[in-house]
């Protein structure tokens, strides 16, 4: 059948054209019912839509990253690229952060007793295999260093230049088994031999008998002749436990030293002895107790009586 | 008669109108997606004959009209759709190779949803209204186009069914 010719059919299309004119017409001039019509359709489709958004935004999401999947991933490479750019920056930063620290630590000591210092970074520790303890820095003959100079950080004796390179130096560390250092008792005129025993612990060896030591004291390098290896004044560690043996020739006790070797970054080579022996002056203060917030309330009665008290 | 059909019909494009008003239109598919409701509409029309194509046109077009993501006129949308949901059931009355052939049918729907978008812009221009780039509304006709062909196979057996036991007609694929 071919409806298509059909004159009903005809008038029934005009109709309905002239009707959509009409609507556009009755639209474009503003009349208001038109606008109600979509609010009104608004009105009634707003909670179907807000529950398919409810129900389906995660789907939406699921096929929108389908489709911009490669804009999705290659920004999501940039993020991981920056991410770690930044990251990297942050471990720099810190580093840097305990570069200064150190420094500023270390060149409080060298300015307190005077001392002529050349600071230098830690480049490498050297390994635990030798089992000697050894560290290496840049700062070699191009800075004047020599041999047996004493290094020290902000926290006290590090240990003494063994080798000079042009540019670097190797530095045997307090702890090295063989390591000896001549101390003497802060406050007292008592003098002993520190020796390293390839821990973070040294043993001292006091060489009066008759002298005694106990836990606590504190310990200063004695200063050799020379200045070298060892300037005096250094702090080097403390008593931690003395082994109270009577029948021994001399007291014997573990010293901590006050540098963390295993840790270091920035040291300084003292380069020149002051004129003269700083003495105490190094000896690291006792901590200081950290004093309890107390807090005070004031109470002020109100004005007004509460409602409870009022009978 | 009469009248069930009518209000049947009525409740699919409601039904199908609100559906898509509130759900499809989340999906973001690449090249703008496409339009179920359109896509409904054209296979609807070409089903039908001449004067429900017509009638079918102008009621889907006024559902379109008051959607809310809609900002022309109102009636802008019944204009084109009858004029092309007449057009589509004509040249489907009115050309036997294409009857009883489903991927005629599929081409013929896409084109339909094509030239609708197409018509609809440049009702558009006519009526001064501002419809954006050149190349963002190629996108959108083309890449509707391209959905439909897409789409519609998997919808028409379903649209057929529907409006077979609706319009009792002999139709089928």
């Amino acid at each position: 059948m071919r409806n298509g010719g059909d004159n009903r059919s005809r008038l029934l299309l005009v109709i309905l054209i002239v009707t959509s004119l009409f609507l556009i017409t009755l639209d474009l001039r503003g009349v208001a019912v038109m606008q109600g019509a979509r609010n009104g359709a608004q009105t009634i489709l707003s909670p179907f839509q807000r529950g398919a958004s409810f129900v389906f935004t995660p789907v939406g999401n699921f096929f929108s990253d389908i489709a911009h999947l490669g804009r999705t991933r290659s920004q999501l490479k940039s993020l991981e690229d920056e991410n770690a750019k930044l990251r990297e920056r942050i471990l720099t930063r810190k580093s840097i952060d305990v570069e200064v620290g150190q420094l500023k630590t270390v060149l409080n000591l060298a300015g307190k007793a005077s001392y002529k210092v050349v600071n230098a970074r830690v480049i490498s520790q050297g390994s635990s295999a030798s089992f000697t303890q050894t560290i290496i820095i840049d700062a070699g003959a191009n800075m004047k260093i020599t041999r047996d100079m004493t290094v020290i950080s902000g926290d006290g004796l590090v240990g003494v230049v063994k080798d000079v390179y042009p540019n670097t130096s190797l530095v045997m560390l307090a702890s090295d088994p063989s390591f000896r250092v001549g101390v003497r008792i802060a406050d007292t005129a008592q003098i002993g031999i520190l020796s390293g025993q390839g821990t973070s612990h040294a043993v001292l060896q006091l060489l009066d008998s008759q002298s005694s030591v106990k836990v606590g004291d504190v310990l200063l390098a004695r200063g050799s002749q020379g200045d070298k290896p060892f300037v005096p004044g250094v702090p080097v560690g403390q008593v931690t436990y003395v082994a109270d043996s009577a029948g021994a020739v001399s007291a014997t006790a573990e010293v901590r030293y006050f540098a963390h070797l295993s840790s270091l970054r920035v040291v300084a080579v003292v380069v020149k002895a002051p004129a003269e022996d700083p003495r105490d002056a190094l000896v690291p203060p006792k901590p200081f107790p950290t004093p309890t917030p107390t807090v005070t309330i004031y109470v002020t009665p109100s004005a007004s009586p509460s409602p409870s008290t009022k009978k | 008669m009469l009248t069930r059909r009518l209000f049947l019909s009525s409740s699919i494009f409601l039904i199908l109108f609100i559906l898509q008003e509130s759900l499809f239109n989340q999906v973001r598919l690449p090249l703008g997606g496409f339009s179920l409701f359109l896509i409904f509409t054209m296979c609807w029309a070409s089903l039908s004959t001449p004067e429900v194509g017509a009638i079918t046109g102008f009621g889907a077009g006024l559902l379109l009209d008051l959607a809310p993501s809609n900002d022309g006129p109102i009636g802008q949308w019944t204009l084109v759709l009858i004029v092309i949901g007449y057009g589509i059931a004509f040249l489907r009355y009115g050309d036997d190779s294409l009857r009883g052939s489903p991927f005629s049918l599929v081409v013929l729907v896409a084109v339909g949803v094509v030239v609708t978008l197409g018509v609809y812009l440049a009702t558009g221009v006519l009526l001064g209204l501002d419809i954006g780039t050149g190349f963002q509304f190629t996108k959108i006709v083309i890449g509707n186009g391209i959905w439909t062909l897409v789409v519609a196979p998997f919808l028409l057996p379903l649209i057929s069914y529907l409006h077979r036991s609706i319009f009792e007609t002999r139709e089928t694929l």
